[in-house]
Order: C-alpha cells, then sequence, then structure tokens
C-alpha cells in the first residue's frame, strides 16, 4: 500500500484541562474522500487546526505523505498544498468572485502555473464562471459555500479539507457540492470532510471516521459505519442500542 | 502625456506666486506621505497611528549626520541624508516589527502611537538629538534655484518616485497578498499568503520612505526641533488624506490631500480663528456622505457603498 496522504498519530490535543481529542490516529489514502464525523464538541474541528497548523498537538505526529507536519506554520502548509475551506464561508467580501478565487491562484502550492487558466478551471469547476464579476459580499450561502471551494481549488491543493461545506444548504444546493467534491477527488485530490449531512457524508464517502468526546471510536467505509453499535450509540445516545 | 504633464508640473514655481508653490509643495509632500503609509495602512489594512515617528526619526538622524559628518558639502549631504535617513527609519521598523505586527487592527494602530511618543521623548531629552534645542540643517541651492522652488521640484520627483513604488506593489502579486490580509488575514494564511513576511517588509518600506521624505521636509523648513517634526497631527492626516481620497487606492491619497490642503491653506486661510473648527465639521460631513473616500463617490455615487465593518 501507498503512504498515505495524511497520517494521524496518537495526536492529543490539552486545552489547559480539557481534553479536545485523545490519542487520535487515522490516515487518508491518497486520492480518497475521507469523512470526519461525530457530535458536536467530539473535536473535529481541532483535528482541521491540527492539520492545517493553526494548532500544535500536546502529544503525537501528524504526517503529510512522508513530512512530519505538526507544529508546521500554516503559510507554510499551504505551499506544501494542504488547503481547507471554513465552516463559515470567508470571502474577502470587498473582491470580486474573481479576485478572490485569483488570490488562491497566486498564492497555495508552490510551482509554476499560468494564473488565468488555473482561476478559470477553478470557477469553471464550481459552475461560478457566470458570476465572476460580482462582488462576493452579495452572494448567498449556497453561493458563498462554491467560492469558498473555488478558491481552496484554485490554490491546487494536493489535500483538501472541507468544514461543512453544506451546512444549512438545502438539497439541491448540497447536491452541488458533493459532485464537486467528487470532481475534485476525480483529479486526484484528496479529501478530507467534516460534515453533519449523514446523507451526503455516506454518499460521497470512502472512508468515515468518528469522533466522540475526542476520542476516535470508529473508522471504516460507509456501509459498516451505518451499522455500527458504538455510532449510533454516540449519536443518539446508548438507550437506542439496546 | 504623462512627461508632458510632469513638465508642467515641474514648471509650475516658476510661474506662480511663492505662496502657490508652498501649497503645492505641501500637497506633494502630503500625497507622498500619504502613499508611504497606505502601503500598510490601506494596502493591508494595518493602520499606524504613529508614522509621525519615521517623520521625525529620518529628520533628524539625517540631520545629525549631515551637520556632523558632511559639513562643507551640502549638496551631496542631503543626497545621502536621504539614504540615511530611509535606512535608519527601516532599521528601526525592523527592530520594532516584529513584536507589534502580531497586534492586529486597533492595538497596532495604538502600539505605533507609543512608538511615536517614545521616539520624540527621546528626540527630546537625550541632549546628543538635539531635540529641544533644534537642528540648523545645511542649505541647500542647486542649479541657481530659489528655495522654495528647488523644494517644490525635489518633492514632486519624490511623489513620482513613491508613486511608481506604491503602484508596481498593488499591482503585483503582493499587492494581491496584501489586499487578502487585509480582507482577511487567517484565510490569507491558509492560501499560503506570507502575511508576516509581507507585513514586516511593507512596514519597512513604508517607514524607509517616509524617513526619506522626512529628510526633505526637515531641508524644506532649514531648522527643526522634536515638535516640528514629531508631529502627531502628520500622523493623523496621512490617514485623513486616504480616508477622504479613497482607502487603499492610488489616487485616493493625492484628492485627499490636495482637498485637504487647499481647504485649509487656500480657502480658510484667512479665517485663522475658526478655520480647524470648519475643517473638522467638513471632514465629518465627507466621511459621512463618502464613506469609502471621494473616489468612492464616483464609483458608488452619495451615500452609497457604505464601507463593510
Amino acid at each position: 500500500m501507498s503512504t498515505p496522504i495524511l497520517r494521524l498519530e496518537h495526536v492529543t490535543k490539552r486545552f489547559r484541562g480539557l481534553v479536545a481529542t485523545n490519542d487520535v490516529s487515522f490516515a487518508v489514502p491518497e486520492g480518497s474522500i475521507c469523512s470526519l464525523i461525530g457530535p458536536n464538541g467530539a473535536g473535529k474541528s481541532t483535528i482541521f487546526n491540527l492539520v492545517t497548523g493553526y494548532l500544535a498537538p500536546s502529544e503525537g505526529h501528524i504526517f503529510f505523505g512522508k513530512t512530519r507536519i505538526d507544529g508546521t506554520p500554516t503559510t507554510q502548509l499551504a505551499r506544501a498544498g494542504i488547503a481547507r475551506c471554513f465552516q463559515i464561508a470567508k470571502p474577502f467580501a470587498d473582491l470580486s468572485v474573481r479576485e478572490n478565487v485569483r488570490i488562491g491562484a497566486l498564492f497555495g502550492r508552490d510551482g509554476a502555473r499560468d494564473i488565468a487558466a488555473v482561476t478559470d478551471d477553478a470557477l469553471a469547476l464550481t459552475g461560478l464562471s457566470d458570476l465572476a464579476g460580482r462582488p462576493a459580499g452579495d452572494m448567498t450561502v449556497g453561493y458563498l459555500r462554491r467560492l469558498e471551494l473555488a478558491r481552496a481549488i484554485a490554490a491546487r491543493p494536493v489535500l483538501l479539507l472541507a468544514d461543512e461545506p453544506c451546512a444549512g444548504l438545502n438539497a439541491t444546493e448540497t447536491e452541488d457540492i458533493v459532485t464537486i467534491l467528487r470532481l475534485v477527488r476525480d483529479r486526484g485530490v484528496s479529501v478530507l470532510l467534516v460534515e453533519h449531512d449523514m446523507q451526503a457524508v455516506m454518499r460521497v464517502s470512502d472512508q468515515i471516521f468518528v469522533l466522540d468526546a475526542g476520542a476516535l471510536i470508529a473508522a471504516g467505509p460507509p456501509e459498516a459505519i451505518a451499522g455500527d453499535p458504538r455510532v449510533i450509540a454516540a449519536y443518539l445516545g446508548t438507550e437506542a442500542v439496546e | 502625456m504623462s512627461i508632458v504633464l510632469l513638465i508642467v508640473a515641474a514648471a509650475v514655481p516658476f510661474m506662480v506666486m511663492p505662496f502657490y508653490v508652498r501649497v503645492g509643495q505641501l500637497i506633494l509632500l502630503s500625497a507622498a506621505l500619504g502613499l508611504a503609509w497606505t502601503l500598510l495602512g490601506g494596502f493591508a489594512g494595518y493602520w499606524s497611528f504613529g508614522h509621525a515617528a519615521f517623520i521625525g526619526l529620518g529628520a533628524f538622524s539625517a540631520g545629525l549626520f549631515e551637520t556632523e559628518l558632511m559639513k562643507g558639502q551640502p549638496l551631496l549631504g542631503f543626497g545621502l541624508g536621504l539614504i540615511v535617513g530611509g535606512v535608519v527609519c527601516a532599521l528601526a521598523a525592523a527592530v520594532v516589527a516584529w513584536p507589534i505586527l502580531r497586534l492586529r487592527g486597533i492595538y497596532f494602530a495604538v502600539a505605533m502611537l507609543g512608538v511615536s511618543q517614545v521616539l520624540a521623548e527621546l528626540t527630546n531629552n537625550v541632549d546628543v538629538f538635539k531635540g529641544s534645542m533644534g537642528l540648523v540643517l545645511p542649505r541647500i541651492a542647486a542649479f541657481g534655484l530659489r528655495p522654495e522652488a528647488l523644494f517644490y521640484d525635489v518633492l514632486l520627483i519624490a511623489t513620482v518616485v513613491v508613486g511608481c513604488i506604491a503602484f508596481a506593489i498593488k499591482n503585483g502579486r503582493i499587492g494581491a497578498g496584501l489586499m487578502a490580509i487585509r480582507e482577511d488575514e487567517d484565510t490569507a494564511r491558509m492560501l499560503g499568503v506570507p502575511t508576516e513576511r509581507y507585513k514586516i517588509m511593507m512596514f519597512i518600506l513604508s517607514a524607509a520612505l517616509t524617513g526619506a521624505l522626512g529628510v526633505i521636509y526637515a531641508h524644506s523648513l532649514g531648522y527643526i526641533t522634536t515638535s516640528s517634526v514629531y508631529r502627531t497631527e502628520f500622523s493623523l492626516n496621512m490617514i485623513v488624506y486616504n480616508l477622504l481620497g479613497g482607502m487603499g487606492t492610488l489616487v485616493g491619497p493625492f484628492l485627499g490631500s490636495a482637498v485637504m490642503v487647499i481647504l485649509t491653506q487656500v480657502v480658510l486661510g484667512r479665517l485663522l480663528s475658526i478655520h480647524m473648527f470648519i475643517t473638522g465639521a467638513l471632514l465629518v460631513l465627507l466621511v459621512l456622505a463618502a464613506p469609502k473616500g471621494i473616489i468612492g463617490l464616483f464609483k458608488g455615487g452619495l451615500f452609497g457603498g457604505r464601507a463593510k465593518g
């Protein structure tokens, strides 16, 4: 088996007394879509912050390919090929959609690129070509999520972290996001997804990792996760299982 | 076209009364200072409330250099003084950059105000710096020009140079990165913008240019004290020119400084007792009516395009 694109080894993060993630280990195979699920407060966002260098683990190590990256500054990780979409879309509101995406193309992963071509391609992939001239601040939530994805795609990532890209979207909009994620994966980009919309997660994921109270309680393909009593218990309470 | 315009602008001091040459000087100096400030303030959104620190530091370091080490060579002294003033400010900025550029928003602004006060106090109270008794700068005369005409043209050149630098930055890759920092610094980092490096680079460049402008200003005064160069008013005006003209734009500082200088020096110059009051009131009105500056008026119309929180 080839080296996974992302590997967490016994990662623990404590905030003073609080243990946000407890001895978490998992691996994202290259070219797959993996999802991180779990109730609120399970430690999903902490893991994203650890992987993107906003936080450093208290214990354990994180590997991006063969490189150890825990504690590496965010900018450097972005240049190595890790991109992230935020849960609350953070567009550059004063700039046009195109300018927003162009910044991703100008920066992002190191290497030669044709800025205009990369920008146009990311806009096309996310279905934003027609809205390219609009100010980003005027867009609806559904389009903001696409913009968030477009900007990250323009950064030419090797690994894309998407933080609840479907939250608050209707069924059609969710479908669009799922399609975009699949297109991204088909280009060889590995995706790590945090998402509450279980239908979307089940359909799009190759692997699912389930967190509860900071610990990894289950891992496997969607079919295995759906029937796992520990997962059902974590979501619905133990009474539901018995 | 622009070359013709420059030649005409350069010839202005030989055609108008000395008073208007001084008004022209002031507009150019203000525009150049506004541009130097906006490299960090307007482009990256890091508003310094203490850029007068670099005017003062540039003026005094060059002044001391010229009077102590360049006796008898005023013109060469001035040329080297520009470099000394710029380099000293760049070094000072490099020293304070690391701690204070970690501060965001109002905290950075206030920290810069503090830096400015500290430098002013040092210049004033440490005798070597001659801040309290004052420093007489070597008179420079060149090409048989009258002093006000000479400094007008020196400032014109300086403004063009600073303008070209600002233009190159704004339209380059770094300009896009600075804009991303201004809009959302965390997202900028996530996209791979080297935020720390860009901020420090702009801070140093902005300080160096402001310092060099301070040297020119000091020479145009001829005699400087702490209070004539470390003026809080300068720090505030650099912001006002940008706000008034259009924050983050290249034309903004020109528009803002022209409007402010003409308003305070020419239109209200005869109403000395109340002119600051009227200026203040007009400023409030302008900022309310055109939150994106005069340049924003052309784009968004009156009361339109209000800046987002």
